[in-house]
This record gives C-alpha cells, structure tokens and sequence, in this order.
C-alpha cells in the first residue's frame, strides 16, 4: 500500500468511497468525481499514521458509521483511524495552512556512526543549510535551515537508527526527511530507509526555532492513516 | 524472499505498486488445496494487462473451482527486471510471490505478435526452459492461447500446447490436465482437449515464406478446430474484477456485451475468428453492471464489443445505464461506434453523465477502396455523424484510416487527406464561434495480411512504399487543427512476418530476444535493426514473409488450424473484392 501513487492513492479512495455507498457530493464540470481534498501528499515508499482527507457530503451521515462502512471497503494497509465533522466555519477550506510534519526516519543495514549526535547538533547550529533542488539540472539553491524545526536521534541499535524530524512542508517551502538523512551523511547504497509520517500540523503562531522543542498548536481535520 | 529485501527492490524502481499484492478483490487461495496450481501471465507490464479482459474471465473462472487455484503475473520493466536479474530473483506471481516455476501450468496469453519476445523474456525470467523440447518432469507445462493462436506456428516451439478459441470451458480441462504424473501423461492429456494444438505433435516442412505444411503425428488429428462458447449469455463472467493501483489508461468496469461480428469488413481477422455473433441479454448485463458497481467502485461501465452499436438492445442499455448510475457519477463507454447519427444520438446519452471521445474508422478514402475492403460506410453517413455531433457540442472527433489496403493507389491515399479537410471546413461552418476548437485526430495505420481473412494470400506494401505514403499524408495534413499520429513501417512489417510465420521465424524471434529484444510493441524500445540482424543469421528475410504473395493453393503453414472459416469461402470473397464488389 505504501508504493502507490499519492494520484493512485485517491483513486483508491474515491472506489472505496463509491463501493461503501458514502452520499459524497459531486465536483461538477465535464468529468465529475467524489469530492475529495488532500493533506500534503506522502512520498511513494513512506507510510504514515495521521492522513488527511476532507470528504464533501450532499447529505449528513453519522461520522462512526462513515468510517465503519469505508473501513470494511479499504484494502488492506489503509484504514480510517479517526474522524469528525468540520465545523461549518472550516468547511470552505482544503489543508493549505498544512505546514509542519513529524516524521520517524529509520535507517537500517547500516551501523550508527560514533559521531551522529555531533551531526545533529551541527546541522541543528547551522546559520544556513544550503542544498540544490531540481534534480539533473539543479534549478536553484535554497537554504533548508528555516524549514528544519527539530531533528534529534529516537534509538540507535547494532544495525539501525532511528531519526525523528519535525520540518515544514506545505507551499511556504519545506526540507524533505530524505534531504535530513542525505544532510546528516546517513546515505549508503546498503542501507534501507524507512519514512514514517507521524503526523501534520497547520502553524497558528510563529514558532520558536530552539532544537528539542516541539511545540504543537493545532491538530486538524478528519483523519486517516496507513501502515 | 523476505519482505524487507522485497522492499529494497520496489524502492529501486518505477512504479513500484506493478509488482505488489493487495488489489481489491484479487484472490489468495490456500495452495494445499489445490490439485492444480495455474500462473496467468500477461507478456506486458501490469498497467497494460490489468485492462485484458479474457485474464480477468479465466482467473474468475479458475478461482471459482475448489480444485483449482490461479495467480497471476506480468512482465517486469526493465528497472525491475535489472534488480531481479542482479539479485537472482525469479519471477513470481503478484498475489503469493510464489516462483512461477513452483506453479503446475503456465497459461501465457498470446496478445499480438510483438509482444512475443517478451514471453520468451518472461520464461527465462522464470527459469523454465524457453524451448518445449528441453523441459523436464519438474517444469511447469506453459500453455498459450488468445487473439495471437490463430497462428501458433512462431511460437510453436515455445509452449507445450497452444489453445486456440474461446477458453471458458476448456480452461477447467487444460487445468485438471495439469494434475497428471510426469510431462508424458500430462500432454497425451492435454492433446485430447478439443481446441488444443500440441506443436510436438506435428512436423512441419517448409517452402519459402508462409507456404508449408504440419503434418500431424502417432494419430493426431490433422486439423484442430477452434473452440467456441455457444452461449454466451450463460458464459461465466467476473463481476468481482480486481481494481489495479496503477492505470495506463483509465480503469473501469469492462462489461463483454456481445463477441463476434457481422460485419464482415475483409481486413478484419477477429471478425472472421470469433465468428458466429452472440450476444448477452440485457437483464443479464443490466444485472452484472449492478455487481461489477458494488463490487469494484469504478466510475465508469465501458460496454466491450467489436461493433458495440449492433447489440439489438444496445439503445435500451445505453439509457438504462444512464438513469440506473449517471446520478452517483458513473459514464458509461462505448468503445466502437459506427459512423452514423444512431451512434451520435447514443453518445448523446452517454455525455449527460460524461464526455466521451467520439471514434470512428472509415479506414479508406475513397468509396471504391472501401468497397474493396467491405467497409460499409458511406460518406453521407460520416458527415451526418459530423454533423449530429458538431450540433450537440463536441468539437473534437477521431478517424482511423489504413494505408498499403490491396489495390490502392496514390489517388486512394490523397483521398484521405481530401476528406479530413473538408470535414474541417464542414466542422468550421457548423461549429460558428466556436470553430476554433476543432479538432480533428487522424490515426494511420499499416494494412497486415492476416490469416484467415480474404486478404491473407495478399503481400503487405513494402516499407518503404509505406514510408512514402506516410509523407503523403504528412505532407497534406498539416493544420493545427489536425492531430496525425501513424503506425512505424518497419513494426508493421515485422507484425506481417510473425503473423504469417513458421518456426523459422520462431527461430528469429529467439535470436532476435537473445540480442535484448523486448518490449516490441513500445516504440522507443523497438530496435528494427536488432531484427534484421536476428533475421540475417537465421538466413532469412522479413520480405519473404510480410511481402510474399501467395497463390490460392499454395499450402499455407496455418492450414492444421481451422478457425470456422474455410479456405474456399475466403477465396470467393477475396475474388470479389478484387473485382470491386462489396458484396
């Protein structure tokens, strides 16, 4: 489940939704379909376990029911964890002021380097952290350190480490968790590296940028998750 | 193979969810209680064999049986297929990853001639022996059948047996004839399963090209007839299809309302193979389009027939499907219209839940050619379809046409670009202000001799000859209003001498495999020069196959398949066409 698509991914709710019978509201135009509104889509590879998905109903149903009948029609590795009815004041809204996710990075087959706290706290005391993105022409240049809120060390074991990050994403900009392993030179053609998306945020106030401290200020809509 | 290596291997490749497990509905049977274990393997990438419905009915079918289990695999893209060979991992099936080598029976289908090498690929990614010959007791049987078993001659050395029809009964056959002891039994089994052609059994001696004969072994019956379902509506069908997560072309519930055709365009080989025409009853299909809704979600119906608009009731299905499903946001398709108002007014149904493309195919430019060809259409008709559909709003149409058709000239092939324009003046007059969007795709494709149709004994244009005719039309359909797409010339040509082949060509095909030929069907992994170096050191040329032209007596190397056409009724037709009757 995790190696499908973020486009194949709502393909396979929008059957799932149809099969369970869920009165959704309609997009309209030349090509209706359910309508649907995603959080930041998750990288092909990562799994994660706070999702987000907006559904539009035409008609008002019990949220317990919705996520009993859509969970009996989700394949396996996709479940809805949790759900609520948007306040009418949110329900104009999709997940744009989405901009902070947590992510637990595991990387195995490889053995911890004695100086990995080293890393972090220098990555973490960095005044920029600069990198190119764009792939084989690299476009431009962009300083990552705004974008990285937290970085420390969950677990190392003989042959894994486990990261955990907390990094904006959204349309403001954002680091990628990949981006973090390759920063802290934790890349290696043996290694496996697993992301784990633990979950997204929408930042009200301005955060304070000290490492080690995770400040949460809001938690957001209807939820669904997957292992 | 553990799971986490697995995954280091799909992390490595594009879409990595071809090769993973967990669609909804595909099926994971206990293989303890199975007496016969079946891999279904389609020789092309998952997005493209998800979308072959005859898999969906024999995995349905074979499934459904308590005694029987099937699995299915495609090919692996070259990405994977690289990891897979690196890390000596064989391939295996997508529910359960099981090697298909551990499987009782390989069923491959034969979709067309340029997907072949990719069985070869597909066999030795599985670590069976390419060639029947050199298979043992502990191999799996590998047994073909589908649209390419008409003529199973270049491929023949390949598989075991090769089915030829309609397999929905006979699978359950070919499946119990798997849970014999010993390759022996298992094939005398096999070769008493009405339909199966079992190439061990016959000797083939050869003339040049297309021309020889196979003649049959230790009692085997000269001639295999084809196999068909007498009644379709009773046929079995999935509604429960699996729901693929990754989509080349957009997935949706396939219903098959009718096979086989009338028509009778000359052309046409599936038309003539599949004949008699049968169709499903529309409680029947209305009460299937209820099932495959509940059970998969897709949002569209696509209704499956060669000529879908000669279903008898095809009107009353239309609507019905529309008023049963167009509110929840379910179309329905119609993948073949004819060019006339009925099929405009039908897609005028189909548009109040959706748009849908409009298609049609005069295939020729010129009344004459098209009576050669049997196509029944006539120009009035085609502009009364422009005309009705320009009227209810849709802006954009597509043709298909064929260049190299028997007796064609220069004049034939300007006539089609002659026709695409005044299509284009006629659409910008009857769509006003809105004619700058206007869009006419013209589609061209190369004429293939195919057996059992009139034309077989017909030599296919030389390539070049096509090549040129293709510039004519370049040249004329130049207008940004026009979309040109066109087949390549040189695949063309290699479909024409696989299709009329011998196991000299399979000969070939092997060659031209072991030098990496795969993916043939894909344009920018086709090599043309791989082939004329694969035909070179077999010591044989693609023109003494694709562009041979044959007598009416010569001895064919098709001629022990007997596909509910005879030799003599195809020879009348094609003396008329030759004398320019339709009929």
């Amino acid at each position: 489940m995790r190696w499908i698509s973020h486009l194949d991914l709502k393909r396979t709710l929008e059957r799932a939704i149809r099969r369970a019978e869920i009165p959704i509201q309609l997009t309209q135009g030349h090509n209706p379909h359910p309508k649907l509104s995603f959080g930041p889509p998750l990288p092909v590879g990562a799994t994660g376990d706070a999702e987000l998905m907006a559904m539009h109903l035409a008609e008002p149903v019990d949220p317990e029911e919705i996520k009993e009948r859509l969970n009996r029609q989700l394949p396996p590795g996709l479940e809805i964890v949790e759900i609520w009815s948007l306040p009418p004041h949110r329900r104009k809204e999709t997940f744009g002021d989405i901009d902070i996710a947590e992510y637990y990075i595991a990387i195995g087959g490889l053995a911890a380097p004695p100086d990995l706290d080293e890393r972090v706290r220098k990555l973490l005391s960095s005044e920029e952290v600069i990198v190119q993105r764009g792939g084989e022409r690299p476009e431009r240049t962009v300083d990552l350190r705004p974008f990285i809120l937290g970085v420390e060390v969950a677990k190392t074991e003989a042959k894994e480490v486990i990261l955990r990050a907390r990094l904006c994403t959204g349309s403001h900009g954002g680091a990628r968790p990949q981006e973090i392993v390759q920063l802290l030179g934790l890349t290696d053609d043996d290694a496996v590296v697993r992301y784990h998306r633990s979950g997204v945020y929408a930042e009200v106030e301005v955060a304070s940028k000290k490492p080690g401290m995770w400040r949460r200020w809001s938690r957001s809509r209807s939820g669904r998750g997957r292992s | 193979m553990k799971d986490s290596e697995f995954d280091v291997l799909l992390s490595r490749v594009q879409k990595p969810a071809r090769y993973t497990d967990g669609e909804w509905n595909a099926l994971h049977k206990d293989r303890a209680l199975a007496r016969a274990r079946v891999a279904l393997v389609y020789p092309d990438v998952y997005e493209v064999g998800m979308s072959h419905l005859g898999l969906h009915i024999l995995y349905h079918i074979l499934n459904s049986h308590p005694d029987y289990l099937a699995e299915r695999a495609y090919a692996p893209w070259s990405d994977m297929e690289e990891q897979m060979r690196l890390h000596g991992i064989p391939l295996a099936s997508l529910e359960s990853r099981t090697p298909l080598r551990d499987f009782d029976l390989i069923g491959i289908t034969l979709p067309y001639e340029l997907t072949y090498t990719n069985i070869l690929n597909a066999l030795d990614l599985a670590n069976v022996p390419v060639r029947a010959i050199d298979r043992t007791d502990d191999d799996p049987l590998v047994i073909g059948g589908g649209p390419g078993a008409v003529n199973p001659e270049p491929i023949a050395q390949f598989f075991d047996g090769v089915f030829i029809g309609e397999a929905e009964d006979a699978i359950i056959e070919i499946a119990e004839a798997a849970t014999a002891r010993g390759r022996t039994q298992a094939l005398e089994a096999l070769a008493a399963i009405s339909g199966m052609y079992v190439p061990s059994l016959y000797k083939p001696t050869y003339g040049e090209g297309p021309r020889g004969t196979l003649t049959p072994l230790d009692g085997a019956p000269a001639r295999i007839e084809r196999r068909i379902v007498d009644n379709l509506d009773a046929a079995p069908f999935p509604t429960r299809q699996i729901v693929p997560f990754v989509e080349s072309v957009h997935s949706r519930i396939t219903l098959e309302i009718m096979r086989g055709c009338a028509r009778g365009c000359r052309f046409c080989q599936a038309g003539a193979v599949y004949r008699p025409r049968r169709q499903r009853k529309l409680e029947t299909l209305l009460r299937q389009a209820e099932q495959a809704v509940a059970a998969t979600g897709h949002d569209e119906i696509s209704l499956l027939a060669f000529t879908s608009v000669d279903h008898s009731e095809i009107e009353n299905l239309t609507s019905e499907l529309v008023d049963r499903f167009g509110c929840r946001g379910i179309g329905v398709a119609l993948p073949s219209l004819r060019a006339d108002a009925f099929s405009v007014s039908l897609a005028n149904t189909i548009q109040r839940v959706r748009k849908t493309g409009l298609t049609f195919a005069p295939e020729a430019g010129t009344e004459r050619l098209r009576r050669v060809i049997r196509k029944q259409l006539k120009e009035d008709d085609l502009f009364a379809a422009a005309d009705a559909a320009f009227a209810s709003g849709w802006t954009r149409i597509k043709l298909y046409f064929m260049i190299g058709l028997p007796t064609e000239t220069d004049e034939d092939v300007k006539a089609i670009g002659d026709l695409i324009h005044r299509l284009l003046r006629f659409g910008r007059g009857a769509l006003g202000s809105n004619k700058g969007r206007l869009q006419i795709a013209v589609s061209v494709a190369n004429f293939v001799p195919k057996p059992y149709t009139p034309f077989q004994w017909t030599a296919q244009d030389a390539r070049e000859e096509l090549k040129r005719k293709h510039r004519i039309l370049q040249d004329a359909l130049r207008s940004r209003a026009i979309k040109l797409s066109w087949s390549d010339p040189d695949a063309s040509a290699l479909e024409a001498a696989i299709c009329r082949g011998d196991r000299r060509i399979g000969r070939v095909i092997e060659t031209a495999w072991q030098y990496g030929a795969k993916f043939d069907s894909w344009s920018e992994q086709f090599s043309f020069d791989r082939w004329e170096k694969a035909f070179r050191e077999n010591e044989l040329a693609i023109d003494d196959y694709a562009n041979a032209n044959l007598e009416y007596d010569d001895p064919l190397v098709w001629d022990h398949i007997s596909c509910g056409v005879g030799r003599a009724a195809l020879r009348a037709e094609a003396e008329r066409a030759f004398d320019g009757e339709s009929d």
